[in-house]
């Protein structure tokens, strides 16, 4: 597969800001790649790169080949794009934003603007202002937007923002049909790192500026040692005792009344030996995959977002 | 070519759909005047319909007798040893010594003999030239070129503030032909206004002319209205050329603060971007009138601001230059061609001038949201 978006070494600074620095990755043809990291990590900022409206101090960012500042006419052949909080025009209605983006990649195919608002379920306010949209609505239009002219990249941030959680259900159903049925590739930043996972063949860790991790999910997932969720009769006794365990790492667990432990080695007998010797009752002892979640913390040490300040998706 | 086509008619329409409420009411506005004056017009001359036109060898006639029977009443004035000076052209006209006022009046009787002698009808003497010399040079592009200003302070400040810059900018059209685009719309849709305008008042001067005149005779202009006509001050020619030329002079007055919109609208927000142009348009023609008042207070001499006319604000409507040439009173102490042409070279310098800063910095600018 070749590369559809090449970022090199690229850098850039805002006054005494520095956004990016030398952030390399890749995106290739066909792949769905999560672009993930805490607020301020440089996301949009990259993005921003990526659609010709920053150009970076330093390094390189190509899309199809074409550097996306200075050969932007034709980068922008490639990639239909949503920035966070999309805008329109308010005084027009949604079919006509459309028409007036479109009017902007040549002849407007009507057809495919109609077929567009259907595939993002828009139909039957497509006619409405854009002013009366919701937020969620706002977001299905700017999808639809992206898809004018068929691109082979989209470039997505956050588009799960303002969704509820059917709309984000939809949209993840929808993506994954564009990218499996039309071979589209996806250049997806969200902070839902649920749905990165349900979605995405690879991700991109950004922190300050950095790249901190990028590969598949597979490889990401499973090279970062053992978890286990234990649940016990005493939650405070048994952190005392997992602690003095040799190379365990232990924390209150999210379930009432239980623990996770971390390590590099498999050693759930250990520690339930030393539960159970010490009085702890110990009412069961699974061992967990490791999530993306555990990954985004371990690289950023950024925890990730309440579920009150940014919803999760249903499972 | 059909792409930037695409993006003028995309901002024509986002311009019409956004802002039609201001074409309508300026619309209301013209028609309540006409009306307004047609009522004056029914009460004042007792009569529904027009007057029969009177020729223009009648009107200079009728107008050299008014000016003679001001220098009586000058003089008089000056007899009676009241001195003091008369204001001529009123608001924003100049106040004169009796003398000065005098010489004038005679200066404006001369003129006219001339025109007479030689039978070459002044310009006003034309429905269409009086229409163009108001609409073109006076009230109306006062209000007209503000709007114009503001409008196109929107463009792009207004795509920042929706946020719908993104979009813009990220599609292939490259930034040129999104700046072109929108300068291009800005413009068509001002000489869409202007010539609506024009044609309003040419129907209301047509009415009160009584016949809507001829566009193919000749017209006289003096080429420096403050020295007496003459073969070397007079320049003649169809009138249709007349109005062609007012019409281009007022689109470039209309452009350059397009142009000076634009550039605001490239660096800022869109009430920042609409504040600063109004605030520009409105305030610095007062400042620049306070600065000229505190240098004649401080030298006695008109002389000592006279280049405050090099600064665009004041020369936005370079016909108004024209348009007392011929006005034949003691206010006609007008400026003629060579003024006309002096602001018409300062506006385009000045209009280059703010497309180019507009284009350098647009094609520059970032925008990181």
């Amino acid at each position: 597969m070749s590369a559809l978006v090449e970022v090199e070494r690229l850098s850039k600074s805002f006054g005494r800001v520095r956004a990016l620095s030398e952030v390399s990755f890749s995106v290739d043809e066909g792949e769905v790649l999560g672009f993930l990291g805490p607020n301020g990590a440089g996301k949009t900022t990259t993005i921003r790169i990526l659609l010709g409206l920053l150009h970076g101090d330093g390094g390189t960012a190509k899309i199809g080949g074409h550097d996306c500042w200075t050969d932007h006419a034709r980068a922008s052949r490639f990639f239909g794009a949503t920035l966070e909080q999309p805008g329109f025009y308010g005084f027009l209605s949604g079919r006509d934003n459309l028409r007036q983006f479109a009017r902007m990649l040549g002849p407007v195919d009507e057809k495919q603007m109609t077929e567009l608002l259907g595939l993002v379920g828009m139909t039957e306010r497509a006619d409405d202002k854009v002013k009366r949209y919701s937020m969620g609505m706002r977001q299905r239009l700017a999808l639809a937007q992206a898809l004018l002219g068929k691109p082979r990249l989209l470039v997505l941030d956050e588009p799960t923002n303002g969704l509820d959680p059917n709309g984000i259900h939809g949209l993840r159903i929808l993506l994954r049909n564009l990218a499996s049925e039309r071979g589209l590739t996806i250049f997806f930043s969200s902070h839902l790192l649920s749905e990165v996972e349900e979605l995405c063949d690879r991700v991109v860790v950004l922190h300050r500026g950095e790249v901190k991790a990028s590969g598949p999910l597979t490889e990401l997932m499973n090279v970062k040692g053992f978890r286990y969720r234990i649940d016990v009769s005493d939650v405070d006794k048994a952190l005392e005792i997992v602690h003095g365990v040799d190379g365990a790492r232990a924390e209150p667990g999210t379930i009432k009344d239980s623990i996770n432990v971390t390590a590099d080695h498999d050693i759930a007998r250990q520690i339930n030996y030393a539960l159970v010797s010490a009085g702890v009752g110990v009412d069961q002892l699974v061992r967990t995959e490791q999530g993306l979640e555990d990954i985004y913390i371990q690289l950023t040490g950024v925890p990730v977002a309440s579920p009150l300040s940014s919803p999760v998706a249903p499972q | 070519m059909s792409l930037v086509l695409s993006l003028i008619r995309n901002e024509v329409e986002k311009t019409w759909r956004s802002r039609w409420i201001v074409f309508a009411v300026l619309g209301a506005l013209f028609l309540l005047i006409a009306g307004g004056l047609y009522i004056y017009y029914v009460h004042l001359e007792n009569r529904w319909t027009p007057q029969a036109p009177v020729a223009w060898q009648s009107q200079l006639r009728d107008q050299m007798k008014s000016n003679e029977q001001e220098i009586v009443n000058l003089e008089q004035v000056k007899q009676q040893g009241r001195g003091g000076t008369v204001r001529v052209g009123g608001r924003g006209g100049a106040d004169l010594t009796l003398d000065q006022a005098i010489a004038q009046a005679k200066q404006a009787i001369s003129d006219d003999q001339y025109l007479l002698d030689h039978n070459i009808a002044p310009v006003q003497t034309f429905a269409i030239a009086q229409a163009a010399l108001f609409a073109l040079g006076g009230i109306v592009m006062f209000l007209l070129i503000r709007i114009f200003g503001w409008l196109a302070s929107e463009q792009i400040a207004g795509e920042r503030s929706d946020r719908t810059i993104t979009i813009l900018l990220s599609r292939p059209p490259s930034r040129d032909q999104v700046l072109s685009a929108k300068a291009m719309a800005s413009f068509l849709i001002g000489l869409a206004v202007v010539l609506v305008t024009l044609l309003i008042i040419f129907g209301m001067f047509a009415f009160w002319f009584g016949s809507p005149g001829s566009l193919s005779d000749q017209a006289g202009i003096a080429i420096d209205g403050n020295n007496p006509l003459g073969p070397g001050n007079l320049l003649q020619m169809p009138i249709w050329l007349f109005v062609f030329m007012c019409l281009g002079a007022a689109m470039l007055g209309v452009l350059c603060v397009q142009g000076m919109s634009l550039l605001i609208s490239v660096l800022t927000g869109r009430w920042a971007a609409i504040g600063i142009t109004l605030a520009l348009l409105f305030g610095a023609p007062l400042v620049s009138t306070i600065v000229a008042g505190i240098l004649f207070l401080i030298s006695g001499s008109q002389d000592s601001s006279h280049f405050l006319r090099y600064l665009f604000f004041n020369v936005l409507a370079p016909v108004g230059s024209v348009a007392p040439t011929f006005g034949n009173t003691t206010a006609a102490a007008g400026s003629g061609v060579t003024e006309f042409v002096s602001e018409v070279e300062t506006l385009a310098v000045w209009t280059v001038g703010f497309f180019l800063v507009a284009w350098l910095l647009f094609r520059r600018k970032q925008e990181a949201g």
